[in-house]
């Protein structure tokens, strides 16, 4: 049972990277990103022809420099376009991506894949304490970049990617440089799904291109929406339950005779979908919406004049809540944080 | 605010009931029973395939448990994971298998790339792999004699494919094929083969599985007017480019591969009678004329000649474990492996009826254990010897055998 948890969470930690990448571009910087499964996938493709030349270390840098640069390409394409656009180029990326894995098979091997992806500190351990090391590793791996994103999105750049995000022009009225930051997101963000990418490579230790479908990209966006656009915790959650609750469901027809195995299968994804569906009905700002600034943030209580207190605290609720004021209205995500 | 208190119970109750479903324990297997797991297709490009695999292990399952069991009156327990078509999906649901139902065996594994994906950590946990599936890898390499094949190698597929061509007088010939495992390692040694005979190839076309449409493709590998296409297809594919030939109008015959054309009677429910009408087809055939076939058809409630590609596999595999288990004396995977070739090769005497070859292991006899899916003779590597491939020709929407290649 260990072991199978502990595979469990490497599945989970993929997840989450990818959520937290997808995160960084979409829910940070509003960039839609329908491509996640191509970047993934040139991560793990990276790791698998590099790895048995220049080590897996290196090569795992490699595949987060790959996804990093191309993502900067494609953003240099596509990044004055609108999101629907911005969408449809990246849907068009991740087939690119999958067709070129399935058809050059002097790299790629083509459909059938590369085998014996060498895994870190493989020399060291046996197999049978291996899922130990993997687990530590994925977890080691899904700490740094949850939090060198935790940190991203704090800094100067995090918020005003936030700004360009709530409006472009205003961004760019106020100095921001809106083309050169989405390009720094994409490309951060891409450098993430490499590493996913790498760590799905290890885990698996043979890749085909069957691997990287669509599939990918809609469990991020799944685990993105759950968790609430914005916010790293929400997503470690909602990738986590996503993740959970498609295996969890594995369980069910051992304990319960009536649904047999190729029911469950069909039922398994369609619980997920209702889920998704009452989620956006019942709580479109996802589980954890990003924290919402306000206003009283920035100007705390101690500098309103002391002699109308109640006054000041009550019309700064007013501008917060006031819907005329576009800036804090934009975006579904932001939606009354106060109501809990 | 009565209302934002509701939403959220709604969504708590989901989640509560949710989780709840998972964390049901799962029932507590007896002391005594032997545990045994498979992965098979349920749902994605080969979800067809899945249900009949499963239905026949049940079979098998339920036939030896209702005799009393193995070993002394151990029962199996059979638990079934769905691989989602996916080679990732199959390494999470093997590994669940493994570590928490602690199976012996982990059988099923239509498709290559899920039975290589989950090869590793079945080898690495001692445990034996039984596939259905054709890619050469999957029996290369070190397998510690764990691995065997219930099914012909893709290699073997490309030469019988030349055989059924060449018996049909088609000498210029244009290859469309998928692009996978299983399709690719055919085609060398089918162009081999067709020089051999006489025959040439002109062309080959490959394609991505799961396109929209396959007109340019079709056409690319009608159009040039050969004698006939020998296309290496799956089932909707398969599908798709029938359909797409009969609305061209091309001549040139069909030769396909009974994963496509046939897939346990899937394509004929699949497209109308005359878009199938005098389309051939090859597959690895189960021992057609055999009492055990024929008795396995009967359960199964198919009418009788029904042509099983994939769940006499199945049925193999838990017959195979169950003898071995018995013959070994012993429920563990190091152990009773090495009885497979024991029980499955000659000599001995020829056996097909799994409760008499259990009787007879019993008393110590030495049988030859002849399945529903092949003979089940094994080479050194793990691979299945003496498969014949039965070919077929689609007449008024039936399947007809015109000879069996070997």
């Amino acid at each position: 049972m260990i072991a199978y948890l502990s595979t469990l969470v490497v599945l989970v930690s993929i997840g989450v990277l990818v959520g937290l990448a997808l995160n960084f571009q979409w829910g940070t910087a509003g960039l839609v990103n329908f491509g996640v499964v191509g970047f993934v996938a040139l991560g793990a493709y990276t790791v698998a022809l590099l790895g048995p030349h220049i080590g897996w270390f290196a090569a795992m840098v490699c595949a987060a420099a790959v996804s990093a640069a191309v993502s900067t390409i494609l953003a240099f394409l596509s990044i004055r376009l609108a999101d629907d656009y911005l969408a449809i180029v990246t849907i068009g990326f991740g087939e690119v991506v999958g067709i070129l894995l399935l058809n050059e098979d002097w790299l790629t091997g083509g459909a059938l894949g590369i085998a014996n992806v060498p895994r870190p500190f493989a020399s060291m351990v046996s197999a049978a304490h291996y899922d130990a090391v993997l687990l530590g590793f994925a977890l080691a791996l899904v700490a740094f970049t949850f939090v060198t994103l935790e940190i991203l999105v704090r800094s100067p750049f995090g918020r005003a990617l936030r700004a360009v995000r709530e409006d472009p022009i205003v961004a760019g009225a106020l100095g921001k440089p809106v083309l050169r930051l989405r390009i720094r997101a994409f490309a951060v963000g891409g450098a993430v799904m490499g590493l996913a990418g790498a760590l799905h490579a290890f885990y698996l230790t043979y890749i085909d291109p069957g691997q990287f479908t669509s599939i990918t990209t809609a469990y991020a966006f799944m685990a993105v929406i759950l968790g609430g656009r914005g916010s790293n915790t929400g997503l470690l959650v909602g990738a986590g339950s996503i993740m959970t609750l498609l295996e969890a469901t594995r369980f069910l027809k051992d304990a319960l005779a009536i649904v047999d195995g190729a029911q469950l299968a069909a039922l398994r994804l369609g619980l997920v979908g209702i889920g998704i569906i009452l989620l956006l009905i019942l709580r479109p700002q996802g589980l954890f919406a990003e924290p919402r600034k306000r206003v009283r943030d920035f100007f705390p209580d101690d500098e309103v004049l002391p002699d109308r207190p109640a006054a000041a605290a009550r019309s700064t609720r007013a501008f917060a809540a006031d819907p005329s004021v576009p800036s804090f209205q934009h975006c579904e995500s932001e939606v009354s944080s106060r109501e809990s | 605010m009565v209302r934002s208190l509701n939403r959220r119970q709604v969504v708590g109750a989901l989640g509560v009931s949710l989780a709840g479903l998972g964390l049901r324990p799962s029932i507590a297997q007896g002391a005594s029973d032997v545990p045994i797991g498979m992965v098979l297709p349920f749902t994605g490009a080969t979800g067809p395939y899945g249900p009949d695999m499963k239905k026949a292990a049940d079979l098998m399952v339920k036939t030896i448990n209702d005799a009393g069991g193995i070993l002394g009156g151990r029962k199996l327990q059979l638990y079934i994971e769905d691989s989602e078509t996916s080679a990732t999906t199959s390494v999470t649901a093997t590994h669940k298998l493994l570590d928490v139902n602690k199976v012996e065996l982990v059988g099923g594994f239509w498709g290559s790339p899920e039975a290589l994906a989950a090869k590793p950590l079945i080898i690495a946990a001692n445990k034996v792999q039984m596939v259905s599936a054709a890619a050469d890898a999957i029996t290369d390499g070190d397998t510690k004699g764990l691995v065997y094949r219930f099914q012909a190698k893709s290699s073997q597929w490309g030469p019988a494919g030349a055989k059924v061509v060449s018996s049909l007088k088609l000498k210029k010939i244009n290859i469309l094929a998928q692009q996978n495992p299983f399709v690719v390692a055919m085609i060398e040694p089918f162009k081999a083969e067709m020089a051999k005979l006489g025959g040439s190839v002109a062309d080959v076309i490959m394609y991505n599985p799961t396109q929209p449409s396959y007109r340019a493709e079709v056409e690319k590998a009608f159009g040039s007017d050969p004698d006939g296409v020998f296309v290496g297809a799956l089932l909707t594919d398969f599908v798709a480019i029938a359909k797409e030939v009969y609305r061209g109008g091309y001549q040139a015959k069909i030769v396909g591969l009974g994963t496509g054309a046939d897939a346990d009677g899937a394509f004929l429910k699949s497209v109308p009678a005359e878009v199938a009408e005098g389309i051939h087809h090859l597959q690895p055939g189960p021992p057609l004329d055999s009492a055990s076939y024929r008795k396995f058809v009967k359960e199964m409630g198919a009418p009788e000649g029904t042509v099983f590609l994939f769940a006499g596999n199945t049925h193999d595999q838990i017959c195979v474990t169950a003898l071995a288990m018995e013959h070994a004396k012993s429920s563990d995977a190091s152990v009773w492996s090495k009885s497979i070739p024991a029980v499955c090769n000659p000599p001995g005497e020829e056996v097909d009826d799994i409760l008499k070859a259990l009787e007879m292991v019993r008393v110590g006899k030495k049988i030859n254990f002849v399945g529903a899916g092949a003979t089940v003779d094994f080479n050194e590597r793990g691979d299945q010897l003496n498969r014949s491939f039965v070919h077929q020709v689609i007449h008024n929407g039936k399947n007809e055998i015109v000879d069996i290649v070997s």
